[in-house]
């Protein structure tokens, strides 16, 4: 088994890590890292629940190669809380109700955070448009909606956001 | 202290479920740990020739692989288990009755080794002939699945209210029809996880993400012969159950994989391999309604075949769960039902969010709206008129109370203004409105029980066996248990279920957890209250009707000082205070009448309904579900959010099977055993309008109701009738596809030519 040497930046810290080629991001970060808000499930890229950011983008870890990855930034939802503060899509999440059994759900605030961080312009329907590669089985999307929309109330009043730090947005 | 109930407690570990942290089977991992994987049959029906499973055996890091012969030689194992019946193998011995059946087990250092080792497995199979729907395995000449029921009978049942005869007599209109369900997966976000240890002198214990942890201890105690103290079961929350994770699943492989390797052994299964574990019951259900001409239900007859899948698990009871929901909740004088279940060679089934209600009520409810629009009668009015009342009898015989499907027509039909005409679209877009409603008994005969225990650090702990799933229970229990000993919640813990430590629960299952549980909190709080009081008037020297609480402390009523529980133990030199509370209710299936159904079937009954205005595209055949309310009874609502997110959540759930989801077999096998090619819904495809109600009861003492499953089965005739009133095409097999609308619209039009 051939093994890589990967440098990764991994929720804003360096990190070396030794991968075999087929490891995916998923692997990676949930067994070897020990980021457990990574959770896989479809094993095929649809579902959306092993969603990190990939400089700043949201990619299925399941089917992404850690060997592909090297000097990127990756998020995962642990990285978005700051010295023990939760980031501003996280409160809006708590806020709302915005969690069942909660399985998909940190993977749905990072695509969140990434679609307020990238997007200018936010209706309803690009929303739903951008919230519809992360699956919930429990049928929470009505609270999910209704927390980018607060946060979308929020922001327009800050203008772009571009950095993943900067959540003193509310 | 203000009241909990009532109020939007959020859940306590909010936090976790945000950032991640959330503790799960998936994430546990213990030192010496190994992995198992399955070997699973890729035929639907056959003899097992022979497993040539050395190759596999001699792979580095593979520690063992399991065969069913392995299995058969132990004689200490019972190698068979089963909820109701017990005839699943934990690993095929001989044979093997479904296309996914595990006919060996690999153990091995890494999950990937194990994997690995799977396709070095062997097995050559001698093929038998195959059946995969129930309609045919109850034929003469069907094979055979087990020998020990050569009708492939997995639970009949039949109801007899009034005579049928005299009903089709006074009939002046009889409708029969046959309604189609087809097979369907619950795909919880969390596949199925367990992790075993066995170990000589602690025994077996079992950290497993299960609805069901006390079912899983007696399967495990059986199959090894164990003394009840020497099972462990324990489980951390779900990722999403609906069902699937009931009863006895992973867990007799894993500890059987323990128990011979004397390893740790921890099995997650893929994705694919959760489509081949459990799934929904597909049916077929044939309903004759006889009426007069001023629409009033006289006779109902209901003919209901259930595919029960390899494996019997919940299907004995679940026929008769079948039975006592298919007449509807209509008064009808007379009534007959036969309602069964046949093994196949399919995947064994289970309860699927509302068990065995959403294929019958898809049935009586898409005729009803038939029969409406024959008799020339508005489908709500009709309802209306034939709807259960206060004091009404039910076809098994019992009089209902707190009836509310009255309420419950009205709040949908308003909420989507049925008295308003659709706002008409031009070209090929057409809409249309429908109601549909449904009535649903909750698991019974059932017990819970509860423990409040308060130590001398004035802090409370609730020992509940409930599993919470994502529907809330943790919390809401707390919730109930705070207002009931008055003790804050930040003075309140409530560990995980672990068969060692909390006590008996039948299921976190059928939405009898906020109910039962609920009870059985309670009544601990009343017991452990009396026990305080005792305490309390030997150390003020007061009458017992003197002393006051509040807040977690006590005192004399009328004065300032108060002492605190803890205070109170430690003044009476305890170490801890416990209060047990119990639930139990006695009717329910197991006490009817064999012969006519008779009897009390459930506690109580679980009522909903479902209003939605729909736009079907005629040239695509492209079902919109504009807007969609539901509404349940829940006696009294003890968390406004999380109902909310149950009666909304069941509707978002059950779009799938009224719309798009079937688990589809070819040749015996299932082929799209995956979230490409079976779709569960998106963000995309929840109405723009999505509304619901929680009907609560008048009464001063109702009973709390369950609202986990009450908006899933009308939602799919409700849809269905939406869709005739728009088209005038009725749709009779699930899922509504754009494909079978537009055979429907085109068979509609060859009607209409012909007439």
């Amino acid at each position: 088994m051939i093994e890589h040497s990967v440098e990764l930046v991994v929720n804003e810290r360096p990190t070396a890590v030794k991968v075999r080629t087929g490891d995916t991001l998923l692997h990676t970060l949930r067994e070897e890292l020990g980021l457990k808000s990574v959770r896989g499930t479809c094993g095929i890229g649809i579902c959306g629940t092993c969603t990190v950011l990939v400089n700043g983008l949201p990619v299925s870890s399941c089917n992404a190669l850690t060997v592909m990855h090297s000097r990127t930034s990756i998020t995962t939802s642990e990285g978005l809380v700051h010295d023990g503060e939760l980031d501003a899509v996280q409160r809006a999440f708590i806020e709302e109700g915005a969690y069942q059994c909660s399985y998909c759900i940190p993977a749905m605030v990072l695509t969140v955070r990434s679609l307020l961080d990238q997007q200018a312009d936010l209706g309803p329907d690009s929303i739903r448009e951008q919230l519809a590669g992360n699956l919930c089985r429990c049928g929470t999307y009505p609270q999910i909606m209704a927390a980018v929309e607060s946060l979308i109330a929020d922001r327009d009043g800050l203008g772009g956001n571009s950095g993943r730090r900067d959540r003193a947005d509310t | 202290m203000s009241r909990l109930t009532g109020t939007n407690f959020p859940m306590r570990d909010a936090r976790d479920r945000v950032v991640g942290s959330l503790p799960l089977v998936l994430n546990e991992s213990v030192p010496n740990m190994a992995f198992a994987a399955a070997v699973r049959s890729p035929v639907p029906h056959a003899l097992i020739r022979s497993i040539d499973a050395q190759p596999a055996r001699e792979m580095p890091g593979v520690v063992a692989v399991l065969t069913g012969e392995d299995l058969a030689a132990h004689s200490a194992i019972n190698p068979l288990y089963g909820g109701q019946r017990d005839d699943q193998p934990i690993v095929a011995i001989g044979k093997v009755r479904y296309a996914g059946e595990i006919v060996a087990l690999v153990v091995a250092e890494s999950p990937d080794i194990a994997a690995e080792a799977v396709a070095w497995v062997d097995v050559e199979y001698d093929e038998l002939p195959f059946v995969v729907d129930p309609v045919e395995a109850m034929a003469d000449g069907a094979p055979v699945i087990h020998d020990e029921w050569p009708d492939n009978d997995s639970g009949t049942w039949k109801l007899r209210h009034g005579d049928i005869e005299t009903g089709w007599a006074m009939s002046d209109r009889i409708y029969e029809d046959t309604y189609v369900s087809p097979p369907a997966s619950h795909v919880p976000m969390e596949p199925h996880v367990a992790l075993a240890t066995f170990d000589e002198a602690a025994g077996l214990d079992v950290l497993t993400a299960s609805q069901a942890p006390y079912m899983v201890h007696k399967a495990l105690t059986r199959i090894f012969d164990l003394p009840a103290e020497k099972v462990r079961v324990r489980t951390l929350n779900l990722g999403g159950a609906y069902g699937s994770k009931g009863g006895v699943k992973l867990e007799p492989l894993v500890a059987y994989a323990a128990w011979v390797t004397r390893r740790r052994v921890k099995m997650t299964l893929t994705r694919p391999e959760v489509f081949l574990t459990t799934g929904k019951h597909s049916a077929h259900v044939t309903i004759k309604t006889g009426v007069t001409n001023d629409g009033t239900i006289v006779a109902r007859q209901v003919r209901a075949t259930f595919n029960a899948g390899a494996y019997a698990a919940s299907s004995p009871v679940g026929a008769g769960q079948a039975m006592t929901r298919a007449p509807g909740p209509y008064r009808i004088p007379h009534v007959w039902v036969d309602s069964t279940a046949r093994y196949t060679n399919s995947v064994p089934t289970g309860p699927f969010r509302g068990a065995m209600t959403s294929q019958v009520c898809w049935a009586y409810e898409s005729q009803l709206d038939d029969i409406a629009v024959d008799l020339g009668i508005d489908p709500v009015k009709l309802r209306a008129k034939n709807l259960l009342r206060e004091g009404d009898v039910f076809a098994t015989g019992e009089a209902l109370h707190d009836v509310h499907f009255t309420e419950l027509l009205d709040d949908v039909a308003h909420a989507i203004e049925w008295d308003e005409e659709p706002a008409p679209r031009s070209g090929t877009v057409v809409r249309g409105k429908g109601v549909a409603l449904m009535i649903k008994s909750t698991l019974t005969p059932s017990r819970s029980e509860a423990r409040l225990r308060l130590t001398t650090d004035g802090r409370l702990t609730l020992l509940s066996s409930s599993v919470e799933m994502g529907q809330g229970a943790a919390s809401t229990l707390m919730q109930i248990a705070a207002d009931a000993t008055g003790i804050p919640t930040e003075l309140i813990d409530a560990p995980f279920p672990d068969t060692a430590v909390t006590p008996f629960d039948m299921v976190t299952a059928s939405s009898r957890t906020t109910f039962s549980m609920g009870v059985a909190v309670k009544d601990a709080a009343v017991n452990l209250r009396a026990q305080l009081d005792d305490l309390l008037v030997e150390l003020l020297e007061v009458d017992r009707a003197d002393l006051h609480h509040e807040g977690g402390a006590a005192g004399i009523k009328g004065t300032a000082p108060m002492i605190g529980y803890g205070e109170v133990l430690r003044r009476a030199e305890l170490a801890e205070l416990s209060g047990e509370g119990t639930f139990q209710s006695s009717e329910g299936m197991s006490t009817l009448d064999r012969e006519t159904g008779q009897g009390r079937a459930s506690v109580h009954w679980h009522e909903g309904a479902v209003g939605v205005e729909v736009e079907v595209d005629l040239e695509t055949g492209r079902i919109d579900v504009l807007r969609c309310h539901g509404a349940a009874f829940a006696g009294s609502v003890v968390n406004p959010l999380r109902v909310k997110q149950q009666n909304e959540g069941n509707m978002i759930f059950g779009l799938g099977p009224a719309l798009f989801e079937e688990l589809t077999y070819d040749a015996g096998q299932v082929v799209n055993p995956n979230l490409s090619d079976y779709m569960i819904p998106s963000i995309l495809d929840i109405p723009q309008r999505l509304t619901s109600s929680a009907v609560e009861s008048d009464l001063e003492d109702a009973d709390v109701h369950g609202v986990g499953e009450m908006t899933v089965p009308p939602l799919a005739p409700a849809i269905a009738n939406a869709v005739f009133r728009a088209t005038g095409a009725r749709i009779k097999d699930l899922p509504m596809t754009p494909e079978r609308v537009l055979r429907a619209l085109e068979d509609t039009r060859a009607e209409e030519g012909t007439r």
